[in-house]
């Protein structure tokens, strides 16, 4: 990996844009150290420090693949006040309330952001929860068609059914569970 | 065939209807509130759906970034929590640093301070040997130097002091300080005689030097009006001198004081008369004209306190004098003239055997 190609913070956005995944390597690598200082210096661990930057970085790649991203500072800032605001709720959600964070970096407060973050992240949290209800095949098998785009006759094969109209009722009957599942918990927003 | 209903949504939802079906279905759409409801359920959960395997494709592949980086790493981050704790107390930490240096820098300061006139006080002894105003003399020479230019200006003498005679014969003596380094040494008195003379004997110890006149036109000095007290002076005894701390010959009366001198130094007294630099070498004389000693310095930053060598020190080197060199010893007057009378008239005998000892070099 050269590490001058990806100087500029418009470099590392238009490598995630164009896929590029050395660009987001890069991105990790660079800002893991900061994120990990102000968990570890603020009651949490290893783990967590992990948890809370993965996360982060996901918001960040979202928005960048979204095309909504609208960077008014770099891309450490961005990244240090999701982490931020994601630990806050974690401490929160733990019972433990941080009176105040030592901050070694600046910050944005980034409210704009924030309902659609957290739409996305009970949307997610919701969707992993009755993917996981779910259960084999079914789980797969709806992986395989809606996520990793797969043909209906692959899938009759690989599952073994007799053929694809089996699969496809198959198919319909694990989406109807799953949309049980789904909007028993989810209301979408007004 | 309920999953047919499915794929229809689906194929409306992926835009892959041809025109005509599209048209229909939206218009049912528009009267069957239910289907409606299902369309815009699907869409969602199509959405979250894609979400979801985007986010666990996502996070697959940060693990594995993390897992790539840790192996990196392991070896390299050893003890990271204190470089968490120093980044995190590094200001105060500096704060209470410069503090504590201010404080034992600024009390180390303070205590000097106080220190400093306890100091001054300790005693430090000053030869009273004169240093010639050198920058007057330089002018007048070169003022001299314009007026008369056949002549080369007479060198202006470097130090001066004051000696007085020991014998007829033209032996002197003066403080060896005051002759210290000197290429030649010239003897003047206040009555003008002028004479050229040399240092014969000098002892380091009790810094004394004798000097010989060495003029072929000298003559000898006649009888000497005063004699050399061979036992020790007693305490409180009134003692006076003549000097030449500036051109002219210089009266100085005071007590003896000490039967010490400097820290307790056995071999000089302590006097109490003002002295100034020039006066080294200038004879201590008793009420009756009795000589005890020979000024030789003062303590520094201290009035009224004087030394000079003991008489006993004097006559013991004079006695040295024709062991060490090839000289004849020196004949010391015998009789003295001055007991009973008045000061002035004392000083009138003795002034004529008090020099200025000029110094060139």
């Amino acid at each position: 990996m050269k590490k001058g190609l990806y100087e500029t913070d418009e470099a590392i956005i238009e490598g995630i844009r164009s896929d590029d995944d050395r660009a987001l390597a890069y991105l990790y690598k660079l800002h893991f150290p900061m994120i990990s200082h102000l968990i570890l210096s603020n009651s949490g661990t290893d783990d967590e420090a992990k948890d809370v930057y993965q996360e982060g970085v996901i918001v960040f790649y979202e928005k960048v693949k979204s095309g909504s991203l609208e960077l008014s500072c770099q891309i450490k800032t961005y990244l240090y006040s999701v982490c931020r605001r994601l630990w806050l709720k974690r401490l929160a959600e733990k019972g433990r309330f941080a009176v105040n964070v030592d901050d070694a970096e600046n910050y944005l407060m980034l409210e704009d952001d924030v309902p659609q973050q957290e739409e996305n992240e009970r949307r997610f949290g919701v969707m992993e929860e009755a993917m996981n209800q779910l259960g084999e095949p079914c789980k797969t098998l709806l992986e395989d068609y809606y996520i990793r785009m797969q043909n209906m006759q692959d899938i009759t094969d690989r599952f073994g059914y007799t053929n694809t109209d089996t699969a496809k009722n198959q198919k319909y009957k694990c989406l109807q569970r799953l949309k049980k599942l789904f909007f028993a918990t989810y209301q979408a927003p007004a | 065939m309920e999953y047919l209903m499915y794929e229809q949504i689906e194929r409306y939802l992926a835009g892959r209807m041809v025109a005509e079906e599209k048209a229909a279905f939206e218009a049912l759409l528009q009267t069957d509130r239910r289907l409606a409801e299902q369309v815009k359920e699907h869409r969602t959960l199509l959405q979250a759906m894609q979400q979801y395997g985007q986010r666990e494709h996502l996070r697959s592949k940060l693990n594995k970034i993390h897992n790539q980086m840790e192996t990196e790493q392991t070896g390299q981050q050893v003890t990271p929590m204190w470089r968490v704790f120093w980044k995190r107390h590094a200001q105060t930490i500096a704060v209470a640093a410069s503090v504590s240096l201010l404080s034992v820098f600024g009390t180390l300061w303070s205590v000097q301070q106080m220190k400093a006139p306890v100091q001054q006080q300790t005693a430090r002894y000053v030869e009273l040997r004169r240093e010639v105003d050198k920058l007057k003399r330089a002018q007048t020479a070169i003022i001299k130097d314009i007026n008369n230019t056949a002549k080369p200006a007479p060198r202006p003498a470097r130090f001066s002091g004051t000696g007085f005679a020991l014998s007829a014969s033209g032996y002197l003596v003066t403080s060896s300080h005051v002759v210290e380094g000197a290429d030649s040494i010239m003897i003047e008195n206040t009555s003008g005689v002028k004479y050229k003379v040399h240092e014969v004997y000098r002892d380091q110890s009790h810094d004394l030097s004798i000097l010989k006149i060495e003029d072929p036109a000298f003559a000898g000095f006649g009888k000497l009006p005063y004699t050399f007290k061979t036992a020790e002076s007693d305490l409180g005894e009134k003692v006076y001198t003549l000097g030449y701390p500036r051109e002219d010959v210089v009266f100085g009366e005071g007590s003896l004081s000490s039967t010490s001198g400097f820290e307790g130094d056995t071999t000089a007294y302590q006097i109490s008369i003002p002295l100034n630099p020039g006066n080294s070498g200038g004879p201590l004389l008793d009420d009756k004209g009795n000589l005890i000693g020979v000024i030789s310095g003062k303590q520094a930053g201290q009035e009224g306190a004087a030394f000079a060598i003991k008489s006993a020190y004097l006559l013991q080197i004079i006695s040295e004098l024709p062991q060490a060199t090839t000289l004849s010893p020196v004949t010391l007057p015998k009789y003295n003239v001055l007991a009973g009378n008045s000061r002035p008239q004392q000083l009138k005998k003795l002034k004529d055997f008090v020099f200025v000892v000029k110094v060139y070099n």
